[in-house]
């Protein structure tokens, strides 16, 4: 609520009272109690339509950023489908061309020479790039495709469990801790299984770069009252800078370094938890660590789910 | 499994094709290639062949017309299709069809070569048991 419309009900409310003293000083002293009666029904109220105009205003601005953003992602999904199948038709050439000119080379080979060995060599690069490219690409695909969530009841503690358990096995040589703080009578939740697995790792996975070595990664579950579910994810990395914040689910925004990151697993990741009706969040200071909530409505179903 | 698979490709992309075909070829495989749909079909009424690389997007004819014209000229062909466009909604579509496998480009031949392997097996498998 803004400062105006915070001072609106006490200006109202004072100039009824200061009526009302007007009156009682001028001998009509019923007046001068209907007066403030009245002054502190309308300062109530006033204050209370204000509180409800300001959350209205509040939830307008939410769902107009969450439709920039969907039609954001929708019109990049378009162009990255379009430049990954463009891209891969001539990956394909080249792939085969390079494929090819090893053949012959073997050949050559056997007669034997030092440059063909090097020409092996950066042959075998080259197929080496053309297999990073395919992964971008494949990444792009991934990004545009609108797969439709097949909703399922889901024990979402067993299905994080799970999938750290895949984390930590990769994570102990960097010795990153991973600790679970499941909530036990956790609700089940009507989601997508094979989406929200993609979800979690990637916040898992980026939690583990964000560290690099030596760390610890809290995963948590938490139920709350106006039925929804929170899966936490937060490390003890590098933290994001606050002017990175408001980009870091734009699709291929990464502050990764070259060849590291697409820009591309966050913003997926956006996309995902809006088709299955929920939504991600993210607060992070600097040096200290980052925290990525993603809130999942459970849908009214009933069940528990045993951890 | 005994004999060598003769092969066709099709793809509109000539540089694709050629270098497909001799990279199979020196695999020990029995190489045909033709630029289009049309192409194949009338290349299919010529000689028999087991496996069939086939390109989605091409001019004139798309793969998935192309498919549906191969296995009515013979159901018993096994089709690669071998795209850089993949969709979801085209994949479910091509298993409807009746083709056998589906890569993504750029795939290496090494994976090509086992599909064909595959596809080729599961053909003379089915024909063993129709005799």
């Amino acid at each position: 609520m803004g400062f105006r419309q915070r001072i609106i009900p006490y200006i109202a409310s004072i100039l009824i009272a200061l009526s009302a003293v007007i009156l009682a000083f001028t001998g009509s002293l019923g007046f001068a109690v209907v007066g403030i009666f009245l002054a502190i029904v309308i300062f109530m109220t006033t204050r209370k339509l204000l509180q409800k105009l300001a959350a209205a205003n509040e939830q307008k601005c939410f769902l107009d950023e969450k439709l920039i953003q969907s039609q954001k992602l929708a019109s990049i999904g378009e162009l990255s489908a379009g430049i990954g199948h463009e891209i891969n038709n001539p990956l394909a050439i080249i792939s085969q061309e390079t494929e090819w000119m090893q053949h012959l080379l073997k050949r050559i080979g056997e007669r034997d020479s030092k440059e063909v060995a090097e020409l092996q060599d950066s042959l075998k690069e080259v197929l080496h790039q053309v297999d990073r490219c395919r992964e971008i690409t494949q990444n792009l695909l991934d990004f545009a495709r609108r797969k439709e969530p097949v909703f399922q009841e889901v024990n979402v503690n067993k299905l994080i469990d799970d999938l750290s358990r895949l984390v930590e096995k990769e994570n102990i040589r960097y010795h990153i801790e991973i600790r679970k703080d499941f909530q036990q009578d956790l609700p089940l939740v009507h989601t997508d299984p094979p989406s929200l697995r993609q979800v979690v790792l990637n916040l898992l996975t980026n939690a583990t770069h964000a560290i690099q070595k030596d760390g610890k990664i809290r995963i948590a579950t938490k139920g709350s009252e106006n039925g929804s579910v929170d899966i936490i994810v937060e490390d003890t990395g590098c933290g994001i800078p606050k002017d990175h914040l408001t980009k870091i689910f734009d699709p291929f925004f990464t502050t990764k370094p070259e060849g590291k990151g697409t820009g591309l697993g966050l913003s997926i990741c956006h996309g995902i938890v809006d088709k299955l009706g929920g939504r991600i969040s993210v607060s992070s200071e600097v040096g200290k660590g980052s925290t990525f909530v993603v809130t999942l409505p459970v849908n009214q179903k009933k069940g528990t789910s045993q951890s | 499994m005994s004999g060598k698979p003769r092969v066709l490709i099709v793809d509109d992309e000539e540089r694709f094709r050629t270098t497909m075909a001799k990279l199979l070829t020196v695999n020990g495989l029995e190489v045909a290639a033709v630029g289009s749909g049309k192409a194949a079909l009338e290349e299919l009424k010529a000689k028999p062949y087991d496996v069939i690389t086939l390109d989605i997007r091409m001019p004139e004819m798309s793969g998935l017309e192309a498919l549906a014209e191969i296995k009515k000229i013979n159901p018993g062909i096994e089709v690669i299709i071998l795209t850089g466009h993949a969709s979801v909604d085209t994949a479910v579509e091509i298993m409807k069809l009746g083709g056998y496998e589906y890569l993504l480009k750029p795939t290496s031949t090494e994976d090509l070569m086992n599909k064909i392997d595959a596809a080729y097996e599961r053909k003379m498998t089915r024909e063993q048991k129709g005799r």
